[in-house]
């Protein structure tokens, strides 16, 4: 089963590599974090904090590029030029096959994510050799945990679009589905925080009652956003690292689960 | 055939012409509006937080970089500013300081401009009091806090306070925890703001702030040196100068120093000095 899985999560990496979007993302990064070179040299201080504040949002910018337009593709284009139908004719199950390609997706993910810290790690220390000076407050070991932390966020997205590819057979729509669930995962926590703070807001309690429930529906995205800490050499505890490493992953599990319940009834045709 | 080879190529450079004549005068008409009295608007941090989604750092870091260019270009210009421009930085700076409640950068600028600058001593306060309470580890806002009420707002009491909170935070400078101690019997001004610029010029790496920094301390040097001829001149003649020109004419000092802001320097009755420039370009 496991052999069948990866297998298949190697097909769908070795199809991702192939796609030229991937090429066109990286070079845009590659040549943004070029000239956080210079855009650094215009601020005043806290350099450090600007050169990993650009640095760290291209990483996250690659990831959703990624997944916006590489994962979705990756997913809809067997339905769309049936191709599902050779895979499945073959001895997989419906669940080895929504688990192979989520594999498959972050294991692109993760290599093009490795790619991205080293060129920022370079972009970074040719700043911090440039600026000696004003890299006092600044700790490698921050960057990467938010690195890593955005990894984590990249792979419920990825479950995210999974799921909803299971559920329509448009991109557009499955696009269009993660694009708000991301939007919302990201807000979500500040929408009730404020509502906390302020609960004598003009707003009825039926919309009260919705948010409330959708803080458990939702994933609480902004809790994976740790660049401000990086940029600011603020500590980050391991606890806190490995409660959000497993809510990541409980929360891909549930995904991925229900994404097999649903594409296993489902009729393709 | 030959001529259709042309088409494309004349037109492109017809399009080309086209493109120069509107590029002009798209820069003539946003010079205009540049050059009158165009200040730049930010969105509330209600707005801007959520809208940022994850990207609340980049985010802050543009909105300063274009504060400090903004600001930085009319100053370049020798254009007054005014209280439209304090209410930009103010507004930009605490709208920069939600996103990013860490970025010191913006505490530095925004309070220096608006206390030198504007004299808002008040609400550069309300600024670093938010500083204070979110950089911990830092001596720094405590100690500029405190210098505000020692320099500006003329309240020892509460200026000693902060400067005691700054000097058991880690890396604060020797000479801040004997300055706390004896604030309230302390009267050189102009050698504390002195102290305090010199400090800030040590981080600066911008030149153009850098700059402004020199000349700011030039400028105290300058008057605190003339204080102390004040106080020679009280001390042989049991009376205050009534000018400067009055330590000159006693051979005090060789001749009267310019201002290099542009005013003129004058003695107040209780012996201090100061400048009609009130050290603003």
């Amino acid at each position: 089963m496991f052999n069948r899985i990866l297998s298949l999560a190697f097909l769908t990496f070795k199809e991702g590599v192939r796609d030229r979007a991937l090429l066109g993302i990286g070079l845009f990064c590659l040549i943004i974090m070029g000239s956080s070179l210079v855009v650094v040299s215009l601020f005043m201080r806290e350099l450090h904090k600007v050169a990993v504040d650009m640095n760290l949002s291209l990483i996250t910018f690659a990831g959703l590029m990624m997944t916006f337009f590489l994962s979705i593709n990756l997913m809809a284009k067997d339905i769309d030029k049936h191709t599902i139908y050779s895979v499945l004719s073959k001895p997989f199950s419906r669940t080895e096959y929504i688990f192979g390609k989520f594999i498959g997706i972050m294991l692109l993910m993760m290599a093009a994510f490795c790619i991205l810290t080293l060129c920022s790690t370079m972009t970074i220390y040719a700043i911090k050799l440039q600026f000696a000076d004003w890299f006092k407050g600044f700790q490698w070991a921050g960057v990467y945990k938010a690195i890593l932390s955005e990894f984590l966020m990249m792979g419920i997205l990825n479950a995210m679009v999974v799921f909803f590819s299971t559920i329509t057979s448009s991109s557009f729509i499955t696009l269009l589905f993660s694009l708000s669930t991301y939007i919302a995962g990201q807000t979500i926590e500040e929408v009730v925080m404020y509502l906390k703070t302020n609960p004598d807001i003009m707003m009825t309690e039926t919309i009260k009652t919705i948010i409330n429930i959708s803080q458990y529906i939702l994933p609480n995205l902004s809790a994976f956003d740790l660049k401000i800490q990086a940029a600011h050499a603020l500590p980050i505890a391991w606890p806190y690292f490995a409660g959000i490493a497993a809510y990541a992953l409980v929360y891909c599990s549930v995904l991925l689960t229900a994404s097999s319940m649903i594409f296993g009834k489902r009729e393709l045709v | 055939m030959n001529r259709k080879h042309y088409i494309l190529p004349l037109t492109l450079v017809l399009f080309l012409a086209f493109y120069c004549v509107v590029f002009q005068n798209v820069r003539v008409l946003r010079n205009d509006t540049y050059y009158t009295d165009y200040i730049a608007y930010t969105a509330p941090a209600k707005v801007l937080g959520p809208a940022s989604l994850e990207f609340k750092g980049i985010v802050s870091d543009f909105l300063f970089l274009k504060m400090i260019t903004s600001i930085g270009e009319k100053i370049g210009r020798e254009i007054e500013l005014n209280k439209n421009h304090s209410k930009y930085i103010y507004d930009t700076s605490s709208v920069i300081t939600d996103l990013d409640p860490y970025f010191w950068d913006a505490y530095v600028f925004s309070s220096m401009t608006m206390a030198w600058g504007f004299g808002e001593y008040n609400k550069a306060n309300e600024l670093l009091l938010k500083a204070r309470e979110y950089r911990k580890d830092d001596y720094r806002p405590p100690y500029y806090i405190g210098f505000n009420y020692f320099y500006f707002l003329k309240d020892n009491s509460t200026a000693s306070q902060y400067l005691m909170e700054a000097s058991r935070r880690p890396g604060c400078p020797f000479f801040l925890k004997q300055l706390a101690g004896r604030l309230s019997v302390y009267s050189d001004k102009h050698k504390t703001a002195i102290l305090f610029l010199t400090e800030m010029l040590k981080e600066e790496k911008n030149n153009a702030n850098a700059r402004q920094l020199q000349l700011r301390i030039d400028t105290l040097t300058i008057l605190d040196q003339l204080e102390s001829k004040v106080s020679e001149f009280q001390k042989a003649y049991h009376r205050m100068p009534a000018s400067i020109n009055e330590l000159v004419e006693h051979g005090l000092i060789k001749s009267v120093p310019k201002d290099p802001y542009g005013g003129e320097f004058y003695v107040m009755e209780n012996g201090r000095v100061f400048t009609t420039s009130k050290m603003r370009l």
